[in-house]
């Protein structure tokens, strides 16, 4: 495509009277841009000059130098058209007010002492956005090779059963596959189930049979039990999927990832990507290599992992003092079977037990709950209270002692009609101890909220053991993925497939495969089913995003994915290590084959590779490389005292945002940085901090997402890689005799805007102890 | 402290709080707004909330020997407040007329007391006492008891005859005393024990001198209405209160005068409306009326506070006793005979009533109230 430039700068919002438009215009002109002003162009007027230009003159690259690129963004999108937009509203004029930054006298310009700052710095933001738009192309849609729009559900329990429903009834073929014999899971083992509509008072009666019958009698599912996934291979909109028998060992088993000991020879030097090969094959033998394909295997677009979870098992000296053991000491699951079955009558003797205690935390030190529990044990004990008060109307009574009692919405309404009942009996308390008495047992507790040492007179004991999600022993899904067939670092989320929960649920670190249910977090069954419906729609989002080669989420719709120039690539195999979503995986010989309908296009692969041969048709390491040399590097030769420059790379979805926050707020600092929105820190390239100090700036520094067991991050491990990376530029700069010192990263939650003006001077102040870079003017 | 407490919950006594005023008891989560609101709860310890909790438990034991039940002036900021809806103020008040029936005896009449469908026969009770002793002191040819009084001066003593009043009245006023004092016996008992286990006190022996200093203090309060007055939501019910506790004090005083008048001086009334004793009689009297017809308007006006049987048999016995006493003279004075001797039988129903019942009623409070106050301020309630 031939570009045709124009550059148009905005003169609203407070930029007119700050900056001298027509200098900043000669900057474009001096690149041979034709520039137009208008005072808003995000009215009517300024959107029809653009127009206008756009076809009298052809334009179809536009750089736009305005307000932040995160407003009026649909105003300024055309269509055929790139744009980039310079953001010289919040992050020059607004955070630089001219009270502070003043502007030049008529006597002090061009003497050769005095400069003005905040016009460098809308000059240097508008050279970096004429130097990006040069530099990118318009992306082309990414299609798999064939797309198939079915959806796979694992897992044959209430979620996985409504999520089927959802589906189906969207419009999607859907196969339900299930490890047992019979669809249902656990909710087929219950006597009733909580609430599942106003008031929200009364126990209902379990769903789960209707469920079944509906799933069974629908045309578009198809389900198949005893069976569990040997291996999922491919990509969104075309996985190919084996399955099997439980148990059964076949030669399209999924392969799992060497242990690091194997990964080196006798001497402790790593192996090469052939020998790594063959040892890979020979630990996985009998099995077959990831890459290759299943001929039998069944196609699937989307994945909606339901595979849910099991009973905590309470054993060992930790609960010695709750009776652990005791006949008459059973867990909530175990209770519910009692239930399920009949009156309830206790293990021992099968007397019926008219005294039930139920106990919420077992820790004598702290107040948890049992590992697990969540939100749903307090819901569960006030269920099966009820229970004993069904039972026994007359003369049942049930005791809930326990440190949180958690009824999150509507489920109050259950806690206030349980209250009510004058045989239910709650309150806070630690217990302490659970002893047999007779044919009955003690239970003690203090710090109850009776303010004495209690004790009452137990038939039956019922301990609120939490859910264990499938996939703590199990990968389950089985992605023939070169990372392994399991969720990575899911440990974070006590095993719960969980990429981020709050801020993308059902997203699994794995493009594709939508979780729900008890396999993301303990949740009652009533929100499980709400949460089939949230993974369906995501499984569906999919679909309609694969099929059109655009991204699915975060940078939902984005066209780019990543390019790779493959005959310079040195089969490193950083890029498959590395990238968050095992999008990458890699043959015999260690050449990485990219899925792009796995990716995310965070760049990570970008940032990471040394030879820099992975990039994006409109953000590669060309384009913001060039952003870098863009920045105009006084030095001594134009000043007496020539200002610092220093670079930030900021990521663009939680510091780029605080930026403009801080800009909206007005709070200023240094005008000597030069900010570049990159996709996430994982894709920070070193090589533009190379380039930023071998061209004279003075210091360079990160702006990212909290990292660490409680990371912030879009992409998971962004902010972390690039810490890494910029551990090990250090000895590059001590090749140059530059100090660590001038490379810095820097944490930021999006709401941290205020803590920005610190932050930025501090790390100004610190390089102006440093002094200037002893490249400048070279 | 270290001691523990075997939680037996008695369903039964959650059920009859429900049924005093206290039914939604249960709904109480424990969140202390009541102790906070409460105006004139201590610091140590403080209520309702402790007893919120002891009741949805079921706990009866240990509520009926909890003094605070009646520190407690049911002022109701802790109902008005309580983000529940759990009407902390009512629930107290339930305990408080469940406390009263424990400590009295006989138990059956506590249970008629509290019984609406047994006023007709509490009423009946006098009635019979009167008329059935009157005959037979008649047929002895003692004539207390004239159905057909003579003419001219119309005086009450010509229809019932003030010997056969007094020799009635007065065993039941002393028999009354005594139910009293068996109950407060074990009260004094029950609660001196569990304030001492719950470390409300360390005071361990009582002497009289201090609890007769002490009740001097608590008399003094309850007649300024001290206690009362730090209310914030239901200030007007002091006024209702004073006018009915001072006109029962002034009525008391005029019947004693009037007693050493009949019985020592023998002086025949009616007395003279120039009587000094007369005047404080007749404003007595009407306060008692106004003071009634108030507590009945809060009542009916205070729409989250509920009121029940046992509310009403006092605040209804009360406004009776006004309007039949002053009926009685009142139809005296403007000659009508009839009307006169027949409001003034069930004056003397009424008045019997409010002897014997007191201590099975929510009147009690007079005497348990004074009693637990007496006892915090002789103990310095910590």
């Amino acid at each position: 495509m031939d570009k045709k430039y124009g550059v148009y700068i905005c003169t609203g919002c407070g930029i007119g009277d700050s900056l001298d438009i027509d200098a900043l215009g000669d900057v474009a002109k001096e690149e041979g841009f034709p520039v137009q002003t208008h005072p808003m162009y995000c009215g009517k007027e300024g959107v029809a000059q653009i127009k206008q230009d756009i076809e009298a003159n052809g334009i179809n690259t536009l750089v736009i130098a305005a307000c932040s690129r995160r407003v009026n963004f649909d105003i300024f999108r055309f269509k055929g058209c790139q744009v980039d937009r310079v953001n010289i509203r919040e992050q020059v004029v607004w955070s630089h007010p001219r009270s502070e930054f003043p502007k030049l006298e008529e006597e002090q310009k061009d003497d050769g002492i005095h400069f003005d700052r905040v016009q460098m710095l809308a000059d240097d933001y508008l050279k970096m956005g004429m130097a990006r738009v040069k530099k990118i192309q318009p992306p082309e849609a990414y299609q798999v090779e064939s797309f198939n729009r079915k959806i796979l559900v694992i897992g044959g329990g209430i979620t996985g059963l409504s999520a089927a429903l959802d589906a189906a009834k969207a419009g999607y073929e859907v196969t339900v596959v299930e490890k047992t014999a019979e669809l249902g899971g656990h909710a087929k083992t219950w006597r009733k189930q909580l609430p599942l509509g106003a008031p929200y008072e009364e126990l209902s009666l379990p769903v789960i049979d209707d469920k079944i019958k509906a799933v069974k009698d629908h045309a578009k599912i198809t389900v198949k039990t005893e069976t569990v996934v040997a291996r999922l291979a491919g990509e969104p909109g075309n996985f190919v999927v084996t399955l099997k028998k439980p148990g059964e060992n076949i030669e399209f088993d999924v392969p799992y990832p060497l242990p690091e000991e194997m990964t080196v020879d006798e001497n402790g030097k790593e192996l090469n990507a052939e020998q790594l090969h063959q040892k890979f094959m020979e630990y996985n033998k009998g099995k077959l290599d990831i890459l290759k394909i299943d001929p039998k295997g069944e196609a699937f677009g989307a994945v909606i992992l339901a595979a849910g979870w099991s009973p905590a098992k309470l054993e060992g000296d930790q609960y010695a003092h709750l009776g652990v053991g005791l006949p008459d000491v059973v867990t909530n699951a175990e209770f519910e079977k009692i239930a399920k079955e009949g009156s309830i009558k206790r293990p021992s003797d099968g007397k019926e037990a008219k005294s039930v205690v139920f106990i919420q935390s077992p820790d004598k030190e702290d107040d948890n709950d049992f590992a697990y529990s969540g939100a749903v044990t307090s819901l569960v004990a006030l269920k099966q209270a009820k229970y004993v008060r069904e039972d026994f109307p007359a003369d049942g009574k049930a005791f809930v002692f326990y440190q949180h009692m958690r009824t999150v919405g509507l489920t109050e309404n259950f806690y206030k009609s349980i209250q009510q009942d004058e045989g239910i009996f709650l309150t806070k308390g630690t217990v302490t101890e659970v002893t047999q008495n007779g044919d009955g047992l003690t239970v003690k507790a203090q710090d109850t909220l009776l303010g004495k040492n209690v004790q009452v007179k137990a038939d039956l004991v019922v301990l609120a053991a939490g859910m264990v999600p499938a996939t703590q022993k199990d990968p389950v899904v089985n992605m023939a993925y070169r990372q392994g067939p399991a969720f990575r670092d899911i440990d974070l989320f006590d095993s719960y497939v969980d990429s981020n929960y709050i801020c993308f649920p059902y997203e699994t670190q794995r493009t594709g495969i939508y979780a729900a249910g008890g396999i993301r977090r303990s949740m009652t069954a009533e929100e499980s089913i709400e949460d089939a419906s949230g993974a369906a729609l995501k499984a569906i989002q999919c679909l309609a995003s694969v099929n059109r080669g655009v991204a699915v989420h975060p940078r939902s719709g984005d066209m780019t994915f990543p390019d790779f120039f493959m005959q310079r690539c040195t089969q490193c195999k950083r890029c498959t290590q590395e990238c968050p979503f095992g999008a990458i995986d890699d043959d015999e010989k260690g050449t990485p084959k990219p899925n792009p309908a796995r990716c995310r296009r965070c760049g990570t692969c970008m940032g990471c590779c040394p030879e820099r041969i992975i990039n994006f048709s409109d953000y590669s390491i060309d384009s913001i490389g060039s952003m870098v040399k863009a920045v105009g590097v006084p030095s001594e030769d134009d000043y007496e005292e020539p200002p610092m420059r220093i670079l930030g790379l900021v990521c663009e979805n939680d510091a780029y945002p605080a930026l403009d926050i801080a800009g909206l707020n007005r709070l200023s600092y240094s005008a000597d940085v030069r900010f570049i929105p990159i996709r996430c820190l994982g894709s920070m390239n070193v090589i533009w901090i190379k380039d930023a100090l071998s061209q004279g700036m003075d210091g360079v520094f990160l702006l990212g997402c909290k990292h660490g067991d409680d990371y912030q991050c879009h992409f998971i491990k962004g902010s972390e890689l690039a810490e890494i990376r910029v551990q090990k530029i250090g000895d590059a700069l001590a090749s140059l005799a530059l100090e660590n010192e001038r490379v810095a990263q820097f944490e930021l939650a999006i709401d941290d805007y205020d803590k920005i003006p610190k932050i930025v001077n501090e790390f100004v102040e610190s390089i102006e102890a440093l002094g200037p870079n002893p490249f400048k003017g070279f | 402290m270290a001691e523990t407490m075997t939680l037996e919950p008695d369903v039964g006594f959650i059920r009859e709080l429900g049924k005093l005023g206290g039914a939604d008891l249960k709904k109480c989560y424990q969140c202390a707004t009541c102790s906070v609101v409460c105006p004139i709860s201590p610091d140590n310890q403080p209520y309702p909330r402790k007893e919120m909790i002891a009741a949805s438990w079921g706990l009866k034991d240990q509520l009926v020997a909890d003094y605070d039940i009646w520190l407690c002036h049911n002022c109701g900021d802790c109902t008005t407040k309580c983000p529940r809806g759990a009407k902390p103020g009512e629930v107290l008040g339930a305990l408080r007329a469940y406390a009263v029936r424990e400590y009295a005896t006989p138990k059956v009449v506590s249970k008629m007391v509290a019984d609406p469908k047994m006023l007709p026969i509490l009423l009946a009770v006098p009635a019979v006492i009167f008329i059935g002793l009157g005959l037979i002191l008649k047929s002895i040819g003692i004539n207390w008891l004239n159905f057909a009084p003579h003419g001219g001066e119309i005086w009450q003593s010509h229809f019932i005859n003030n010997y056969l009043v007094d020799i009635i009245m007065i065993p039941t006023f002393f028999a009354s005393i005594g139910v009293f004092a068996l109950g407060l016996k074990r009260f004094l008992a029950d609660i001196h024990a569990s304030a001492l286990a719950a470390g409300k006190t360390s005071t361990d022996k009582i002497d009289v001198a201090g609890i007769a200093k002490a009740l001097l203090a608590v008399v003094l309060t309850v007649f300024k209405h001290k206690k009362f007055d730090e209310c914030g939501e239901n200030k007007q019910r002091s006024v209702a209160h004073m006018l009915v506790l001072f006109s029962f004090i002034g009525l008391f005083i005029v019947t004693n005068c009037f007693f050493v008048a009949e019985w020592i001086l023998h002086i025949e009334g009616p007395y003279s409306q120039l009587n000094p004793v007369k005047w404080l009689g007749n404003a007595a009297g009407v306060a008692l009326i106004v003071g009634s017809v108030l507590l009945w308007k809060n009542r009916l006006a205070k729409k989250d506070q509920s009121s029940s049987y046992w509310d009403w048999y006092l605040v209804v016995l009360v406004f009776a006793l006004g309007v039949t006493g002053m009926g009685t003279q009142l139809l005296r004075l403007a000659g009508l005979a009839g009307p006169a001797y027949f409001v003034y039988f069930f004056h003397l129903l009424f008045i019997w009533s409010l002897f014997a019942y007191t201590p099975f009623s929510k009147l009690a409070h007079l005497v348990y109230r004074t009693a637990a106050m007496t006892y915090a301020e002789y103990t310095k309630r910590q």
